[in-house]
């Protein structure tokens, strides 16, 4: 194996190749932090140029976007509070906090270093443990992937707030609104016009309900004091904050790769379960949320250390786990690639290849993202009353060119107006947004499940890894109540 | 605050429950007897939620159990401004989204963009930098909208009135 991987890191190691990643990496890293613009626009529209583009170049173009874009989404998280892309809510957290405390540039190393760390970590496993974790998340079916993601949104709903009631409400309302359009029998649900029979993107609901009500605030509060604040200020992650987030930022990669590995959930379920991991097992606890670098480490760690796990179920399986794999398993094909287990005899070489370039990939994130950090601080700049309306401008276009529709552009402005009644009613956003893209796959899982029972709940405790995240959930609340209880007694 | 919240959460979640998914989920008749039916879902997601809403109301009625459902009050950040003048605001912030999907229709995407952000830095109260505010509403949509259609190839809505003009 060694000698294959030394043969493939000569043919990875050219400068077109190194330049490719660098142009991606970069693209990403800018494109993941404008609101609006996601990751997954960034590698569909790099797909057609990749047609020109030999086949490991053009897939590692993708990557690099992938990990550019997952990165870049805390750039704008930090800044000014909207994150780029789903899987960057959870730095907004204490992200914001901290850059309003004069410290973004610190938010935005720790960010970056946590970042390339749990992608780092996310490679060496996709080298090393592929197959092994591809065949375990084989093995998980309906019942216990409706109480994992039970066990995640119970975790992100005690988290996000300072009510675990509050997340809990939240959380349902995000659940409700992810039923809106076609269910899995082909009804249509909720279809008050008939654009709404095509469901709610998941682009229009983030921005909408994470970037538009801070505008609303501003118009309606005209509170734009916030402008001393959001200079960059104290960029230096002190050694003893590194050591102090070292721990959450290994947990936070490790939970990353293997929520990463299995199909569907991805880097925002990863990126809340590694927050709440480490708000859990943290001293400063009762910091988060509130400008606290570890949970900046716990959160980026765990989303980037998604990206190159999410390779693993497509390589070893041919199973794309989540939309930007998917684009990647149609440039697969159009190279004549196919993932999936035959992948590892007939097309070693390559394998082998791709692996070592997301390795290089890692540093080259560590790369731009320095650079790019310097570029984006000029945003902090900008008043409060001047970003606000620009954001938002931003957000209407890069909404409206994702799919062409005037519905999307509906959907995000009414968002943003309920998601400013949320903030009025102290309700969190974060457990809505993930409930919201958790919420098809834990109804399919749960109905599926009820299917294959004919209609007997017990079969949701039926094995022992479903009696695992029931357990683990169950812990959460009643944590997570008994810490609110002795703080109401205090 | 607390009691209104416990309400306001109940009260939706109760319209969700009893009068919005008896008419817009249907029960499919092909869909077998042992599988779950398209309402189940969401009928158990408003049933929590309602659960949810009076549990909040019964814990903001006593002041020992308040902290527990109401921690943060978003009322801080109010300061002395009237709710009057706030509730114009919103309103004024409401209206503007409103007629921007509207102008779309008959302007175009470009000049409503221009229209509905030269609203919104009247609003945010930095319109006193007319100069800079103006350029920015009529330069940033200008350069997004070539930027998108050029290298994009988005299509953005061109406006029937302007079109009847021919323009």
């Amino acid at each position: 194996m060694l000698n294959d991987l030394l043969i493939a890191f000569q043919a990875v190691a050219t400068i077109e190749n190194f330049l490719i990643m660098a142009a991606g990496i970069w693209g990403g890293v800018i494109i993941g932090a404008i609101p609006g613009m996601t990751g997954t626009m960034a590698v569909t529209l790099a797909l057609p140029f990749t047609f020109y583009m030999q086949p490991i170049p053009s897939i590692l173009l993708l990557v690099a976007l992938y990990k550019g874009s997952t990165y870049g989404g805390s750039v704008s998280a930090i800044l000014i509070k909207t994150p780029g892309t789903a899987s960057a809510a959870c730095t907004t957290l204490d992200g914001y906090p901290l850059a309003r405390q004069g410290k973004a540039g610190k938010a935005l190393n720790m960010a970056l270093y946590s970042s390339c760390m749990g992608d780092f970590i996310s490679n060496i496993s996709l080298i090393f443990i592929a197959a092994p974790l591809a065949l375990l998340a084989l093995r998980i079916g309906p019942p216990e992937y409706f109480m994992l993601m039970v066990f995640a949104l119970t975790t992100v709903s005690g988290v996000s707030g300072r009510s675990l009631i509050l997340g809990l409400v939240s959380a349902c309302l995000g659940l409700l609104l992810a039923t809106v359009g076609e269910d899995m029998y082909g009804s249509f649900r909720f279809d008050l016009t008939l654009d709404m029979r095509g469901g709610l993107a998941v682009a229009p609901v983030l921005i909408g309900l994470f970037a538009i009500p801070e505008l609303l605030k501003i118009v309606v509060f005209r509170n734009t004091g916030t402008q001393k604040a959001m200079q960059l200020g104290d960029n230096r992650v002190t050694r003893e904050e590194f050591r102090r987030s070292l721990k959450s930022m290994l947990k936070g990669s490790m939970i990353g790769v293997v929520m990463g590995a299995i199909p569907g959930i991805g880097p925002s379920a990863a990126a809340f379960s590694s927050y709440g991991e480490a708000q859990r097992s943290s001293k400063n606890g009762e910091n988060f949320g509130k400008g606290e670098i570890e949970g900046i480490a716990a959160s980026e760690s765990a989303n980037n250390g998604c990206c190159g796990s999410t390779m693993i179920p497509l390589l070893a399986l041919g199973v794309p786990g989540d939309v930007i794999t998917g684009v990647m398993l149609g440039a697969f094909m159009i190279h004549g690639l196919t993932p999936g287990p035959m992948l590892f005899e007939t097309n070693l070489h390559e394998v082998y290849m791709l692996f070592i370039g997301m390795l290089f990939s890692s540093v080259l994130l560590f790369g731009a993202g320095k650079a790019t950090m310097r570029f984006f601080s000029h945003i902090s700049r900008i008043p409060p009353g001047l970003m606000a309306p620009i954001v938002l401008i931003l957000c209407l276009f890069g909404i409206f060119s994702i799919s062409n529709s005037m519905y999307d552009v509906i959907v995000l402005l009414a968002m943003g107006v309920f998601g400013f009644f949320m903030f009025l009613f102290a309700i969190p956003a974060a457990p809505f947004l993930i409930a919201f893209i958790l919420g098809p796959m834990l109804e399919e899982n749960l109905r599926r499940a009820l299917a294959m029972s004919r209609g007997d709940p017990s079969i949701l405790v039926s094995s022992p890894i479903t009696w695992l995240f029931a357990s683990l959930a169950v812990f959460v609340i009643v944590i997570t109540v008994r810490q609110q209880l002795m703080k109401a007694k205090a | 605050m607390g009691i209104t919240r416990g309400v306001m959460v109940t009260v939706l979640f109760g319209i969700v429950l009893f009068v919005m998914i008896p008419i817009y989920v249907p029960r499919p008749s092909f869909i077998p007897g042992f599988a779950p039916p398209p309402d189940m879902w969401p009928r158990v997601v408003s049933m929590l939620g309602m659960v949810l809403g009076l549990l909040l109301l019964g814990l903001s009625l006593s002041k020992k159990t308040e902290a527990i459902a109401d921690p943060d009050s978003a009322s801080e950040i109010r300061g002395n401004t009237p709710l009057r003048t706030l509730l114009a605001r919103f309103g004024l912030a409401v209206l503007a989204f409103a007629v921007f999907v509207i102008a779309v229709e008959l302007l175009g995407f470009l000049l409503a963009c221009i229209l509905l952000l030269g609203a919104v830095l009247v609003m945010t109260g930095y319109w006193r930098h007319k100069w800079i505010s103006l350029s920015v509403a009529v330069v940033l949509p200008l350069l997004l909208y070539l930027f998108f259609s050029n290298a994009l190839n988005t299509r953005f809505p061109a406006g029937t009135l302007l079109r009847a003009f021919g323009l």
